[in-house]
């Protein structure tokens, strides 16, 4: 009897273990977050008893209702913290929660944020990027500054392991991982895809080695580094350039660090296409993602056409966000054959 | 030579010696106060290589600082980082003028050097990198004047101090005498 009762106390000890870690990492995920909010606001977010890992946005506007992206559909958040679909429900964003939102997730330093700012949002501490809008002001050289910051949204970042465990057999040639695009809209999930096969890549896996990766993260989004240090876990042989061009990062990295494979996210100009020329031809291979809907669409972009038609990548993932995000559709080779891949989301949200 | 007389010599000695520590007591806070001012120039001058050249925000480069310099000052410095990490829910400006109030009363710093201080805090954290540096160079201009007019003045105010109370005892000497 004494025997059963140890048994049966070991087989619930782990998942104790686990939910009472998990429930901490949820709690300080929820707090960490809150904490850019104006007071108002915060007090409003921490009665909101949604689990924070399943929410994908929140939304500022002035003068309008608060709204929260939950498991891929729209709330308004409530003075007491309930999600409603009434709109008159809602608790209504005042410039003053905007001002004092503003001050808090730049860490009382909008200064540091200037080029961010310019270019429409800041990332912060945990990889969450905002968005922001508001009325820009122009020079001759294009956006000098943004003022009367009116429209924050706050996209969640989420690192979910193991979500490139069915994509990455693909990713292989062997032993050779190969030059890979992930294709896929916003919000469809291409950047924690990313996150996770650099993961993978660089730690290794049981059929393949570890190798080293070299990660420019322009946005801060992959790493989150905060002080330098990854918020997210990027592998044990992963070196970060972080908030650094990714034309510019891609050279540098190629001289410094000697990675075996260079990762980028959100690829596009013409100084990148340079770039990543210079990656392949140092024999790095190379993982990138870039915005699109479809293969036919990167077919008609016209500086990502090129990439295609001269078969630069041997490796196209399409992700297009069907019944949310992480749902990868297609795999392509080099030529834009299709593999043989089912379609089926890699990961639940 | 009676028991009166050495009582009254005593009492006249410690009133002299009396006032002649408190001008010397003035005289050090006078030496401290310009000690204190320019070792808060250098605190801004660190801060303002923090924000213009590190491009560290605020509470990164209030402990950078702190970190680096020691006294009342660096602590005001660390204690204004920690309350800016742990974002309470408080406005810079707030915190930065509680901050100043807090500042040891012991310190050699005046009413006005107070209220400088606490000025400069308004017009911290927003707008770009280029505003801070204004605003810190402004400030910097003000000490600098400050500090300039205690260094001509040191001699002659430590010496009026110094004189002024050994002078007064003997004059309550006289006088109760």
């Amino acid at each position: 009897m004494r025997r059963i009762s140890i048994r049966v106390q070991a087989y619930f000890v782990p998942p104790l273990i686990y939910c009472i870690v998990r429930g901490g990492i949820f709690i300080d995920k929820k707090e960490g977050l809150i904490r850019i909010f104006s007071k108002d606001i915060r007090n409003i977010l921490r009665q909101v008893s949604v689990d924070f890992e399943q929410v994908q946005e929140i939304r500022l506007r002035v003068h309008l209702p608060l709204l929260m992206i939950h498991n891929n559909r729209e709330f308004y958040v409530t003075s007491d913290g309930k999600l409603s679909k009434v709109a008159e429900e809602a608790f209504r964003v005042g410039r003053k929660d905007l001002k004092e939102t503003l001050e808090y997730m730049s860490d009382y330093s909008l200064y540091a944020f200037e080029e961010e700012v310019r270019q429409g949002f800041i990332t912060i501490q945990g990889g969450h990027r905002i968005g922001i809008a508001g009325k820009t002001v122009t020079d001759a050289n294009g956006i000098r500054s943004m003022k009367f910051i009116s429209f924050i949204n706050v996209r969640l970042s989420h690192q979910i392991r193991g979500c490139a465990d069915k994509v990455l057999p693909y990713l292989y040639d062997g032993r050779e991982i190969l030059h890979t695009l992930l294709i896929s809209a916003p919000r469809c999930g291409k950047t924690t895809l990313l996150r996770d096969i650099i993961r993978q890549i660089s730690d290794g896996t049981k059929s393949h080695p570890g190798v080293t990766v070299g990660v420019v993260d322009e946005r801060s989004e992959i790493g989150a580094c905060y002080q330098g240090v990854p918020q997210n876990d990027l592998g044990i042989r992963t070196d970060i350039l972080d908030c650094c061009p990714k034309a510019l990062g891609m050279m540098m990295l190629i001289r410094t660090m000697s990675p075996q494979v260079i990762a980028v996210d959100e690829i596009g100009s013409r100084e990148d296409l340079e770039a990543m020329a210079y990656v392949m031809n140092c024999g790095c291979r190379l993982i990138a993602t870039v915005h699109g809907n479809s293969m036919d669409d990167i077919r008609q972009k016209p500086v990502l056409r090129e990439l295609v038609q001269e078969r630069w990548f041997e490796r196209y993932v399409v992700l297009n966000g069907r019944g949310g995000p992480g749902h990868v559709d297609q795999i392509y080779d080099s030529r834009g054959s299709r593999l043989d891949w089912p379609g089926r989301r890699v990961y639940d949200n | 030579m009676t028991i009166s007389f050495f009582l009254k010599a005593a009492g006249c000695a410690m009133m002299v010696a009396g006032t002649s520590g408190y001008g010397s007591w003035m005289a050090s806070g006078y030496r401290q106060r310009m000690e204190l001012l320019i070792g808060l120039r250098q605190m801004i001058f660190l801060l303002k290589g923090q924000i213009i050249y590190a491009n560290a925000p605020l509470p990164e480069a209030f402990e950078a600082v702190g970190d680096r310099t020691e006294g009342v000052l660096a602590e005001f410095f660390l204690r204004i980082a920690g309350r800016l990490d742990a974002q309470q829910g408080e406005t810079f400006c707030q915190i930065w003028k509680e901050e100043v109030e807090l500042i040891d009363k012991e310190a050699a710093l005046t009413k006005a050097d107070r209220q400088s201080l606490a000025t400069l805090g308004e017009h911290l954290g927003f707008l770009d990198r280029e505003m801070q540096e204004r605003n810190l160079l402004l400030y910097l201009e003000q000490l600098d004047l400050v500090i300039g007019d205690l260094r001509e003045r040191r001699e002659e105010k430590c010496r009026l101090y110094t004189s002024l109370g050994v002078m007064s005892g003997l004059f309550l000497t006289v006088l109760l005498l």
